[in-house]
Parts: structure tokens; sequence; C-alpha cells
């Protein structure tokens, strides 16, 4: 007992020094601390959890950063104080890091709000009696890691079995997601209504789309995107669950989208600056988690309106005179509707930068699996394949129909983003899987790109 | 010319880009002059013996792969029938243990397949998986075929039938990571853990299934060569970095750079 007291402190003290050591160096530190603490003990996750109250944790495929994010400005804005990984750092090192900064001691802490990987929500489940689990999606990613989507489906039920006294909350347009729901505790479930960029059929490859109890294939009335939209099995009739929390009326805007948001005995007009559906779904989210921890509506329509992640998945900035993107693409879905986003009516230079390492995942094969059509559709100039992957996307966008005369292969990241800058148009587009992303920011920077969303630095921090 | 390919299960044998094989055979076609239709052919569908020249077959995931393989039993009769009149048949990885004799589960139940290729394949204990190279003496070609591989089960040919391997392994697994092979060509029923997906970077074979599938409906038909810079520089590419250590170095300085911005 004593020996683990003593390790435990050992692990904290090392862990702050070496995040104080990374901030006298000039680098922020988002798991190495983390790493460190959780090597000299292991069991540090738990006890450093234990003066925070409520801990709620966001997992899923997509959509976890900018929903965590968005949950702990509204705690933050309800007078709460925040713990949060908003970095986007989500396994268990990147976990420990953020509640080494926020926690101190016993006692009625502040509340953490902790995005958690979805392969890693065990490990933390183990550790952290959650209060709030909320689940976003799961969609076809990354399949050397977590090969099949049933199978993570069924790791995160047990992950959840481990905290039985957490609420759940689920993304009810989600079959898979939906589906961890009925094992006896409460379940809220948030959903979207039928939007005007809903489809009848499936734009991308689907995946998830069987009754989890019939295994046939449920039919939908509308898909938003994936497998995500409002389905019912022909067979036993299970269906998508009602939302207590639900998007109605969404609308495209100029600059985001409004939506009704609507709650048992309410409903507010939402506005965001965040474009495409899958931030409607990020806000919902949010927005739902919010509201069952106390949150009032008015609170979330302020904070919503000028919410705008400073890493999300879409940042701008200005380069040369031009305006650019940077864009995160990680899997098929994700990388569509970027594209469905970013890709309009102006001509524009693509730089796309393929990595596969491991934490890009190491099979590129899911590149076949994205929907183009937006892109091919818009106005390209010129579209330049980068990284370690480059001739793999650069084959994939020959057979889907692009030019040759606008293709290019420049594997070497930097000489391909000043290639980019040079072509004779004002819109840049970058999309970047996860490696090459931190580098095309420093690299971009180093050109002399201004960023447009303001960079907001973590939510409130305890003295 | 017109060529007739039949997609099985388009809706639940779709996984790791396995459409992009259709892409690639239905471009190459096209730049030739010939015209390509594809049809999905799913659940409770009837399938016409008669109508098609090549039918293609993906990877799903196993709830999938579970309900496409009993479906797929009842089309058995007519995918026969199909292959005795000269039809080609793609199938990769699910697909693959599908068309083979069975497979043995973890638990020791069988389950049959369609019997297409004299294969079987046994539950494994750990995933086969990672980037893989293999030479294909069906192929005119000599340069590899490259792909990635992702499997659980291990398939072994059977001695005494009459089908060969696709490809002898150059690194990877390939059918089973013991004896060398990968995949199995027997008449003209292709089956391999290959995607990448398998024809993308191996134009080669992609052509070597087109004329199969031809051959069917028209005697004599010469291929004209394309230009396929890109594809042998992404082949390329790909030897230069798994195949001999370099991959290895330009890894770790990656995932270096990768932690370093993390922090």
């Amino acid at each position: 007992m004593m020996f683990k007291l003593i390790l435990c402190s050992l692990a904290v003290f090392l862990g702050r020094l070496a995040a104080l050591l990374c901030r006298l160096a000039g680098r922020e530190a988002t798991s190495l601390p983390g790493y460190i603490a959780l090597k000299v003990y292991p069991g540090l996750l738990g006890q450093l959890a234990r003066g925070l109250s409520p801990v709620i944790i966001v997992t899923g495929t997509n959509g976890k950063t900018t929903t965590s994010n968005l949950l702990a400005r509204l705690l933050a804005a309800q007078g709460r104080q925040v713990v949060s990984n908003g970095e986007g750092a989500n396994m268990p090192a990147g976990v420990a890091t953020a509640l080494l900064k926020g926690a101190r001691g016993k006692g009625h802490g502040p509340a953490a709000v902790l995005e958690v990987d979805e392969g890693s929500l065990g490990i933390v489940l183990r550790q952290v009696s959650a209060h709030l689990v909320v689940v976003t999606n799961l969609l076809r990613d990354q399949l050397d890691r977590y090969h099949e989507l049933d199978q993570l489906a069924s790791s995160i039920k047990g992950a959840l079995a481990q905290v039985p006294e957490a609420r759940l909350l689920l993304n009810a347009d989600d079959p898979l997601v939906a589906s961890l729901g009925g094992d006896g505790r409460e379940v809220i479930y948030y959903s979207l209504e039928r939007t005007p960029l809903s489809r009848t059929r499936p734009a991308d490859v689907l995946e998830g789309h069987l009754c989890p109890s019939c295994r046939v294939p449920l039919a939908y009335t509308y898909y938003h995107y994936g497998h995500l939209g409002s389905y019912r099995c022909p067979h036993c009739g299970w269906a998508r669950p009602e939302g207590a929390f639900r998007g109605e009326d969404f609308h495209r805007e100029e600059d985001g989208f409004s939506l009704d948001f609507v709650f048992n005995d309410g409903r507010i007009r939402l506005t965001s600056p965040l474009p495409g559906v899958y931030n409607a779904y990020n806000v919902l989210a949010a927005g739902s988690a919010g509201m069952l921890l106390g949150v009032e509506p008015s609170v979330i329509r302020e904070v919503v309106k000028d919410f705008r992640p400073g890493r999300g998945r879409v940042e701008g900035f200005r380069l040369a005179g031009k305006e650019g993107v940077l864009v995160l693409v990680k899997n098929p879905v994700g990388m569509a509707e970027a594209l469905r986003t970013v890709a309009g009516n102006r001509p524009a230079a693509y730089v796309v930068a393929i990595n596969d390492l491991a934490a890009d995942g190491r099979d590129v094969s899911w590149l076949w699996d994205v929907d183009l059509e937006p892109l091919l559709k818009s106005p390209y100039a010129r579209i330049i394949c980068s990284g370690l992957r480059a001739w793999d996307m650069a084959v994939c966008l020959k057979y889907s129909g692009v030019s040759l005369e606008a293709l290019r292969v420049i594997p070497d990241l930097e000489a391909a983003l000043r290639e980019a800058v040079e072509e004779p148009v004002d819109y840049l587009i970058i999309l970047s899987t996860y490696t090459n992303l931190a580098l095309c920011r420093r690299l971009l920077k180093g050109m002399g790109a201004q960023s447009e969303a303001a960079y907001m630095p973590p939510v409130s921090r305890p003295a | 010319m017109k060529l007739h390919i039949c997609h099985l299960y388009p809706d639940l044998l779709n996984l790791y880009g396995d459409r992009g094989n259709l892409l690639v055979l239905y471009r190459r076609a096209r730049w030739r002059g010939i015209a390509v239709e594809i049809t999905g052919v799913s659940l409770g569908d009837p399938l016409d013996p008669k109508l098609y020249d090549l039918f293609f077959l993906g990877g799903g995931p196993d709830q999938e792969q579970g309900v496409a393989a009993g479906d797929l039993l009842t089309k058995g009769p007519w995918l026969r029938e199909a292959v005795e009149e000269g039809a080609a048949v793609l199938a990769i990885c699910g697909g693959y243990q599908l068309v083979g004799r069975y497979y043995r589960t973890a638990g020791g139940d069988i389950l049959p397949g369609l019997g297409l290729l004299p294969v079987y394949t046994e539950a494994g204990n750990s995933r086969l998986k990672g980037n893989i190279a293999v030479r294909s003496p069906c192929l005119d070609d000599p340069r590899p075929v490259v792909g990635f591989e992702n499997h659980g089960g291990r398939t072994f040919i059977e001695a005494e039938g009459s089908g060969e391997p696709l490809g002898y392994v150059v690194f990877g697994f390939g059918n089973n990571g013991s004896d060398g092979t990968e995949g199995c060509i027997c008449g003209k029923v292709i089956g391999t853990y290959l995607h990448g997906p398998l024809l993308a970077k191996n134009p080669h074979l992609a052509d070597y299934v087109l004329s199969l599938a031809l051959k069917r409906r028209y005697r004599g038909v010469v291929l004209p060569p394309l230009e396929d810079e890109l594809e042998w520089k992404a082949n390329e590419a790909f030897l230069r970095r798994f195949g001999r250590g370099v991959g290895e170095r330009e890894n770790k300085k990656g995932v270096t750079l990768a932690r370093s911005a993390a922090g």
C-alpha cells in the first residue's frame, strides 16, 4: 500500500516535471507526460480521476475531438471548471496527460471531458468510473487495427459493462451505436431528422447496416452519410430509437448551418459556423450532453454560435493571397464528408498527402472506398498526390476519372505544397492523413501561412 | 465487343476497397473500346448463368460474410454451370474462402463452400496481415503482384486437385504463412487474399483477368497495351519501400516526426 502510494506520487511528479520541461522547451505536451507517468504507475488513471466529477467520456470513430471540445466549452460557460484532453490525444497517455494537468486531490473537483480512442476505451474504463459515456458513430476506419466494426462494437460493449452506473448518450442514427443500449441501464439517444442533403440511396460503401439480432439488411427511409440515417429491420421491426434530443429543420447556411435543437419541453434554433452534416452531429452530441449536465439552452445557443475548434478537421488559412483549408482525412466516410464540405465551385489546387504509418492505418485500400464524386465534379485545376503512398492515391484518382494533365505525384510534402501555391488559382485544399498533419502545419507556417480560425487555448484550467 | 460482369453481394462483401477492382476492369476495357456492363446481384436475387463473363466476389466482415455464404450456396448450381460454360471468377479474401471447398471454424464446424476451387480454409489463431508481394507464373510479365493481406483463415491447396497457386510469396504471408503459396487458380477461377485493391497496382494481372473473361464470348482477343506509367510507378514504389528494408527506415523516421509533433 505504502509502496503504491509512493509510486503514484512519483508518477505524478515525473509526469508534471515532463510537462514543465516540454513547456520550457516550447513544445506542447499532449502525450509524453502521461506516457512517462503511466510507465511508472499503470494504475494512475483511476487515482487521478478520483477527484473529478462528473467524468464524461466521448468515444466513436469520427467527431470525438470537436464534440468533446464543444462540451468542455459548454460546461465552462456554465461556470464549471473543466479538465479536458482537447488536443485530440486520446490514447491512455493523452488522457493521463490531461488529468495530470487538472486533477488536484480529493473533494469536489472539476468536471472532466475526455475524448477516448474507441480501441482504448476498455483500458480507460477499467480505471476511470465515468458518469456519462457519449458514443458518436462507428464507421469503417483503420481496418488493420480494428478489422471489423462488429468486433469493435462488441469490445465497446464489454468496456461499457465495466461502468454499469454510467449513463449512455448514443447516436440513434447509427444502428451499431444504437445497439449498444439495451443492457438495462439509462440510455439517452440523439438523432438528426431528414435534411435537404439526405439521400434515399447510400453514397458511401456500407458496413454496419445489418439488424443486430436478425442479421438481415436494414431498410432505410433516408441516409445522412455512411450507415447513419433512419432505419428499420424489415424482419423484426427493430428501428431507430426515438431521440430524446433531436436536430430538426437543418439548413445549410452561407457559413455553417442552422437547426432546431429539440428536447423534452422545448426547442431552440442553433446556428453554427462549422461546415457539414457531420458537425450537426457534433453539435447535437455536445448539446445533448450539456443539457444532461445542466447547461442552460441559452448558454448552448450562445456557445455554439461562435464555436470554432482551433484544430478541428477543417483548418482555414491564408497564404500568398490565397485562401486555403487543411483537412484531416482518415477514413472513407470522413474523407467523403470533408470533400462534400470543402470542394465547391471555385477552381482549386489540391494536395492529397497520404501516409500509411500505424496511426494512419497501414492498409491504404480504403482510398478506393471514398466517394470522390464531390471532387470529380468540382473545377479542380491541379491535384498533387504526396506522402508515402502518393502513387497509390494517384492510381486511385486516375481510375476515378481525374484527367492525367491535372494529376501530379510529388511524394515530398514540402515540394508538393510549394508546387500547389504556384498554381494560378486562389483556393488551396490540402487533405492529409494523421501523420502528415503536423508536418503540413509546420511547413505551411514556414511558408508564411496565417491561420484563419483563431487558435483557442484549451478550456479553463483549475489554478 | 461487350463484357458482362456480375458483382456478387456488392452490399455485403465490400471491405478493403474491393469495388476498386471493378473500376480498374471497367476502365481498362473502356480504354480499349470494349463496352462493359456491371450488374449487382445480392441476397435472394436470381442469377442467369448464361449472361455473365466474369463473376466478382469481394471480402466482407464476419457477419456479412456469413449472410452472403448462406445465400451463395443456393446460387451454387448456377455459378457452377456458368463456370463450366467458360465464365471466369475473381474472388478476394472472404470471397476466396467462399469459393473453396469448406471453412473449418475454430470450434471445428465445417462450413461448406462452393467448391469452385480445390482449396480449404481453417481458422487460425492470429491474423496474417501486412504488405505482400508474390510472383505469379500465370503472367507473362515477370514483375511481382503487390497488395495488402489481412486474414484469419489459413488456406491450403488440395494436393491431388487441379489447382495451382496464383503466385509464390516474395514477402508477406500468402495462403497460410507456411507453404509459400498465395491464392489459387483453377481453369478460369481465381482466388486470392490480396487487396489494395488487387488490380490497382498490378496492370498485368488486371489484363490477364480481362482476357480470361473476354475469352468466354470472343476468340483470339489481343488486348493492346495501355499507358500504365502511374500503375507501374506505384508497383515499384511499393517494392522499393517494403521489399528491401528501405520501408523500415522510412517508417522509423516518419514515426519520430509524428511523435515529436504530437508532443
